[in-house]
């Protein structure tokens, strides 16, 4: 019966947003790392084609733009000088199985190999007739061979060391733009074409052609094996198909959430920090839409979905999880990073060491004569069988609130004002109005009080949530507080300012009005029809 | 006839001598509460007018504790006498005078005959005499014989204009009464007889007094006047009283020696307190003597020490107090609230132990607002009605258990009684399972600035208990005011009508998150809005399969299609606006009534509509407070006010209200009941429940009633058979255990494998606190200390006591 009810400001709307699943705010925590200054992303003035993360820690990442490639050091996001010794356009990027070796291909058909650390370019594979769109190092082991894809519709598989072609792998009929090498077999790599075929070649029957062929029914932008090498999964047009390779190449689902062509893919992964549930595998998709999409293979389901402002052409995902790079049309490049959480393994570390340190043998007994003696205990944390007693909550009070109740209006309200929060001024406002002082109120403040009263009228009373009550209160103050508010030049200064903005607004809401009468007719014949 | 919702707190209520039962005036009978659970336990009836006072007969030694006798006094002129333990009546005297007032001091001092024969009892009765019509009747206080059963004849003490509450003094020597600004005090001799002399005395005041109390032990008077002042006189009647042979014209009149006495009144000294703003109702002496309870519309129960007039308060009880009682166990004592409220506290430290409380009344400032139609609304399902009370809560009261289920707190504001009424809670709607309330606050605008009305959703769990808030929206049109909620018979909508010229559909939502996440989100969203040429709203209904939305704009009735928003048809031109408007039951008709409200309309009307021709069926000119229908078959009823210049054929003059019940297809009405105090009223079919109200079959409904004071009566619209009570009163001994019991609770179940763990045990500090606060003089009596202090002495386990 006795309880007091502290003042709150009305309750905003709720989005209808779900609150987010752990899953989201996994991929969510890829942030631009704060420490980094280069914000907001790297920028480029050329798409970036492709993407690719070392295979070795520390996972360096490689991105191709115009007639360069830049390579980005993992731990400080930072572009190494770009390697520019393309004539064309650099359309593809592979690093080798051990992370030394960068293969990159262009638009004039050549591959060039680089050293990934010296950035010294080291070999020249010529051999298509077109643009390679495609390059691929073997993942598993095999550090000798390269497979590539171009525009000529040729695979070709590299002696790099060579640099000769050991074999072309014919049999797709249009642009090979994509192709990916098994992560369990060295041998096998898949390829897709813009004939809507995906093709599966095995360098060990290579006589006889494509060991097996998929229609994705688009042209491929983008193929993948999934992390097990059995199940491959394929981008093009709208759509993402996953097919069962081992299984005779079966469709086992065709996911269609992207409005727009999907333009890569890559793999990625969830790892839960308290480790209730394995590591997941997704598949991370981008496409013209600008949507990013998280697919759960597993469960054939779209856990997350983001959306940035720009066309997405290439996306990576570093081998430790952490970090997500997604390049886009118009050049820049979305770097997210999750923060590590090595921190917190130090500090395990130190408590472990001080917990030695606790239990050292020969502590004294405390006496009544020491000053420890009265503070023992204080830290004991309670059994489990221990009646606890509680010692009742302090309720914290606002200032606003406590003068509140002490009946003292005027000073709440400028206690409130002071606070700076307009929720919480309006909030105090209408409980004046409850208890019908506020009007008083506004004729017992003093001059440096009614200023900060205007001030605050001036900014906020054009505002829809709040002006219903501030628009009709400045006018009121106006009208009740014209003699002091004429003798300080302050507060002529402050009712200027409230003059422009309430004409601004007022200006607004006539072209609104306009805009209201052309719409209107319209609706009413939409509606008619 | 069953009827309920009597007031609580139109008389003080008595303790019996055990303090454990609470004797309470409810209209004709007297209500027996148990003060250790709060609930009903039995029921005096007999008497055929309003119960004016009950006493209980005190106990003069120990062993007479457990007698449970009482007398009381009616307005139908009879003295009663109840054994209230039974509950059986003893003795009836018939008085033959309207009595308002009675007390019996000879009860209060201890007769010590040596002859052994009781010496007769008397009584003070303050009657009423209704001499022939045209003339006022005459008010007294008389005498009367309670052994011989009749008035003692030529003893009238003062003759009144109006008719007094007469005070008794806790010794029983001093009767005393307040009329306007005196009061007078009679001493009653020790033995009392019916031929002697009365001694008196009078003070004089300047204001109206309201009330008064005497000191227990010294000659000091208290009274309270409309101001809030408090004014003490000690030493009352030192002349009169102790020395008989001085007369009053030769007293003293120096005012050195007498600072405060007006003139001539009989008194050493008057001092005044000053502390209540408005009037003072409460005033009641400590049991010792040392304390004066005052309170007053302020709902602020102050405690002054009489020696120094140092002050202590209980605050915010929320309601202008009306009485304060203490029990012959000092550590209960009772207060009565305006808002039919009666606390029970524990004594020095004043908390509220429990309330019994009855229907919440309505406001009295309700009346000043237009549109603040904070009427009554009915759970036809359950039986039970929700209350807007003044105190921003709505409360659900039991009709069929007389009793109040629970209180949900609509804003969260605290109510001062007193205070102007800022914030009200104006409409309260319940969907048809009762699953769902709807409730709309209003906060008045300060000179023009900072109106808001406020759309509130409420979840209801099973049986009232939990209501849990699930929607709030701000403004829900724009700011113009809200008429009418209803919901649809079907489910997850309903319809808001506002004065403003439109109406909004609302629909309930659910958001319901992954499989794997329990959270789940509900809420209620806007579906579509209507309007008819910016015509005001009035009402709306929804007929019972819920395909029709029928909105009153103005004068017409617009029939819509609630799930496609489209307007189906438009119906009538009545000459007032519409402001009722219910479809009967699964029939084709639906009935509206209009009339312009607050204002003496010339043309109200009640009318029939069939839907199917959409056209008038029949109508009659009536003006209608409430409509109900009965859910299944085309029966509804109507709730009548006829005017002061009606025909003469609505004979009856005292009742000049009624109820009409109504066969749609017909005009003739099927049956009539003559009802008062329909103004605020309300009327429901209620869906009867078997076991609680017999002369009706399981699938019957009862129909009824609440009047605007809040009292109900349950009728039953098919047979003349009335509908008894049969009331499940909760057995008072139920829930009182004895012995060890009573301290330690129940005995656990001995097991071998629980006495292995660790026996988990908690200090019970609080009882030793309980014991020893408040003043030291003031200690409970030893039987009651003895137990606690046993139970505090003992360590008390956890799992078993509940």
């Amino acid at each position: 019966m006795a309880e007091s009810f502290p003042v709150k400001p009305k309750l905003r709307p709720t989005s209808s947003k779900l609150t987010p699943t752990p899953e989201a705010k996994y991929w969510r925590s890829f942030k631009i790392p704060k420490d980094i200054e280069t914000t907001p992303s790297k920028s480029f003035t050329f798409p970036i084609n492709s993407i690719a993360f070392s295979p070795t820690a520390p996972h360096d990442f490689v991105a191709t733009h115009s007639a360069s490639v830049s390579i980005f050091s993992a731990k400080t996001l930072e572009p190494k000088p770009p390697i520019s010794s393309f004539s064309d356009t650099a359309a593809a990027v592979s690093f080798r199985c051990d992370g030394k070796l960068l293969a990159a291909g262009d638009l004039t058909g050549t591959v060039h190999v680089f050293d990934a650390k010296s950035r010294s370019h080291l070999r020249r594979l010529k051999g298509h007739a077109a643009a390679v769109r495609s390059v691929n190092y073997p993942r598993a082991a095999d550090k000798l061979h390269l497979f590539s894809g171009g525009d000529d519709s040729v695979v070709k598989y590299w002696d790099v060391t060579t640099e000769k072609c050991v074999f072309n792998l014919l049999g797709h009929k249009d642009y090979v733009r994509c192709g990916d090498t098994s992560p369990i077999s060295d041998e096998m790599f898949v390829s897709g074409s813009y004939d809507h075929r995906v093709r599966v070649w095995d360098v060990r029957v290579s006589n006889s052609g494509s060991v097996l062929e998929l229609n994705h029914e688009k042209p491929v932008e983008s193929v993948i094996y999934l992390p097990s090498g059995g199940l491959i999964a394929t981008a093009g047009g709208n759509f993402v198909k996953i097919w069962d390779v081992i299984g005779g190449g079966k469709l086992l689902y065709s996911m269609e959430s992207h409005i727009k062509t999907v333009t890569a893919l890559c793999m990625g992964k969830v790892t839960r920090g308290s480790g209730e549930e394995e590591e997941g595998n997704r598949i991370l998709s981008v496409a013209l839409d600008g949507y990013m999409k998280v697919f759960n293979y597993a469960k054939l389901k779209i856990t997350h979905s983001m959306r940035f402002l720009e066309p997405l052409l290439s996306v990576g995902f570093s081998p430790d999880c952490s970090t997500r790079v997604i390049g886009t049309s118009k050049g820049n490049l979305y770097i997210g990073r999750r923060k590590a959480k090595v921190e917190s393994e130090e500090v395990g570390v130190t408590n472990l060491q001080w917990k030695i340190v606790d239990d050292e043998p020969g502590r004294k007994v405390l006496r009544p004569s020491y000053f420890r003696y009265f503070q023992r205990g204080q830290n004991l944390k309670p059994s489990e069988g221990d009646y606890l007693i509680k010692r009742p909550k302090k309720v914290k009070m606002a200032e606003f609130d406590k003068l509140l109740k002490k009946f003292r209006h005027r000073e709440a309200l400028v206690a409130a004002l002071n606070k700076r929060n307009p929720e919480i001024v309006v909030a105090v406002m209408e409980e004046l109005v409850a208890r019908r002082k506020l009007m008083k109120c506004v004729s017992n403040l003093d001059m440096e009080e009614l200023g900060l009263l205007l001030a605050f009228l001036q900014k906020y009373s054009t505002m829809p949530r709040y002006a219903g009550l501030l628009t009709r209160l400045a006018n009121k103050v106006v009208e009740s507080r014209a003699e002091d508010i004429r003798s300080s030049d302050q507060l002529r200064n402050c009712i200027r300012n409230l003059k422009r903005d309430v004409e601004e607004e007022i200006r607004i809401q006539q072209s609104l009005l306009e805009i209201q009468g052309i719409i209107s007719p319209m609706l009413m014949i939409a509606a008619r029809r | 006839m069953f009827t309920g919702g009597k007031s609580f707190v139109s008389l003080p209520p008595a303790f019996s001598n055990d303090a454990k039962r609470l004797l309470v005036c409810t209209g004709n009978t007297v209500s027996i509460f148990s003060t250790s659970t709060g609930l009903q336990t039995c029921e005096l009836e007999g008497h055929e007018a309003q119960v004016t006072s009950v006493i209980v007969v005190p106990a003069t030694n120990p062993t007479s504790k457990v007698l449970c006798y009482c007398w009381t006094s009616s307005l139908d002129g009879k003295i009663r006498y109840w054994d209230f333990a039974a509950p059986e009546l003893m003795k009836t005297i018939d008085i033959r005078f309207r009595i308002h007032s009675m007390v019996i001091p000879s009860l209060l001092h201890p007769r010590n005959d040596s002859t052994g024969k009781l010496p007769d009892l008397y009584a003070y009765i303050s009657t009423e005499d209704v001499k022939q019509e045209g003339k006022p009747s005459s008010f007294g206080i008389q005498k009367c014989n309670l052994t011989k059963s009749r008035i003692v004849g030529g003893v009238t003490l003062a003759e009144t204009r109006k008719p007094g509450h007469v005070t008794i003094s806790p010794s029983g020597k001093y009767i005393g009464t307040c009329e306007k600004r005196k009061l007078r005090i009679w001493e009653i001799p020790a033995k009392d007889s019916e031929h002697v002399g009365y001694k008196k005395v009078r003070l004089h005041h300047t204001r109206s007094i309201t009330t008064m109390a005497f000191h227990p032990t010294e000659r000091v008077v208290a009274a309270g006047d409309v101001t809030g002042r408090i004014l003490l006189w000690r030493g009352v009647g030192r002349e009169t009283f102790s020395n008989s042979k001085s007369s009053n014209g030769r007293m003293n009149t120096d005012g050195e020696d007498r600072p405060g006495v007006r003139d001539t009144d009989d008194a050493d000294s008057c001092t005044t307190w000053h502390w209540h703003s408005s009037e003072v109702n409460v005033l009641f002496f400590s049991s010792d003597g040392a304390y004066l309870y005052s309170g007053g519309k302020e709902g602020v129960l102050v405690v002054w020490q009489l020696d120094t007039g140092k002050k202590k308060f209980l605050p915010r009880i929320g309601s202008p107090l009306l009485y304060f009682i203490n029990s012959p166990d000092p550590t209960l004592s009772s207060i009565s609230c305006a808002d039919n409220q009666i606390q029970l506290l524990r004594m020095p430290s004043m908390e509220i132990l429990r309330s019994i409380s009855g229907i919440k009344l309505p406001s009295s400032h309700m009346d000043m607002y237009e549109g603040f139609g904070s009427v009554v609304v009915f759970n036809p399902t359950a039986g039970l009605i929700a209350v807007p009370a003044e105190n921003y809560r709505v409360q659900f009261y039991s009709l069929f258990d007389d009793r109040e289920i629970s209180q949900v707190q609509i804003c969260e504001r605290n109510h001062q009684p007193g205070d102007e009424i800022t914030v009200k809670v104006n409409l309260v709607a319940l969907s048809r399972d009762g699953s769902t309330m709807c409730t709309v606050e209003t906060r008045l605008p300060e000179e023009g600035i900072g109106s808001l009305v406020t759309l509130k959703f409420w979840v209801c769990g099973s049986q009232k208990k939990q209501v849990s808030l699930s929607t709030v929206i701000y403004e829900p049109h724009r700011d113009a005011e809200i008429s009418c909620i209803a919901f649809r018979p079907t489910g997850n909508m309903a319809v808001s009508s506002s004065h403003g010229g439109d109406f909004k559909v609302w629909v309930h939502r659910h958001e319901l998150t992954p499989k794997d996440e329990t959270v789940q989100r509900s809420g209620w969203k806007c579906h579509a809005v209507g309007s008819y040429k910016k015509k005001p709203m009035s009402t709306a209904a929804f007929s019972s399969d819920g395909s029709v939305l029928a909105v009153a704009a103005d004068k017409v009735i617009t029939l819509w299609d609630p799930d496609r928003n489209t307007l189906l048809a438009v119906i009538g031109d009545s000459l007032e606006p519409i402001t009722n408007l219910t479809f009967i039951g699964k029939s084709e008709y639906l009935v509206s009534a209009s009339a312009s409200r607050g204002s003496k309309s010339s043309n109200p009307q009640l009318t029939v509509w069939s839907m199917s021709k959409l056209c008038v069926a029949w109508s009659y000119r009536l003006d209608i407070e409430a409509i109900t229908c009965s859910m299944d078959d085309s029966t509804f009823a109507v709730l009548a006010r006829s005017k002061p210049n009606g025909s003469a054929d609505e004979s009856s003059q005292h009742a000049e209200d009624m109820i009409l019940l109504f066969n749609a297809e017909k005009a003739v009405p099927l049956s009539v009941w003559f009802v008062s105090k329909a103004q605020g009223g309300g009327l429901s079919f209620v869906s009867s429940d078997e076991d609680k109200v017999s002369g009706t079959k399981a699938t019957d409904e009862v129909l009824a009633y609440i009047n605007g004071a809040r009292e109900y009566v349950l009728l039953n619209p098919h047979s003349e058979q009335d509908i008894s009570r049969q009331r499940g009163f909760t057995n008072l001994d139920d829930t009182d255990t004895h012995g060890y019991a009573s301290v330690y609770g129940e005995l656990p179940e001995f097991s071998l494998k629980a006495d292995q763990t660790a026996f988990p045990s908690m200090p019970s500090g609080k009882t030793w606190k309980g014991i020893f606060s408040g003043p030291s003089h003031a200690l409970p009596p030893l039987p009651k200390l003895c137990s606690d202090f046993l139970e505090s002495l003992l360590e008390r386990r956890s799992g078993v006591v509940e």
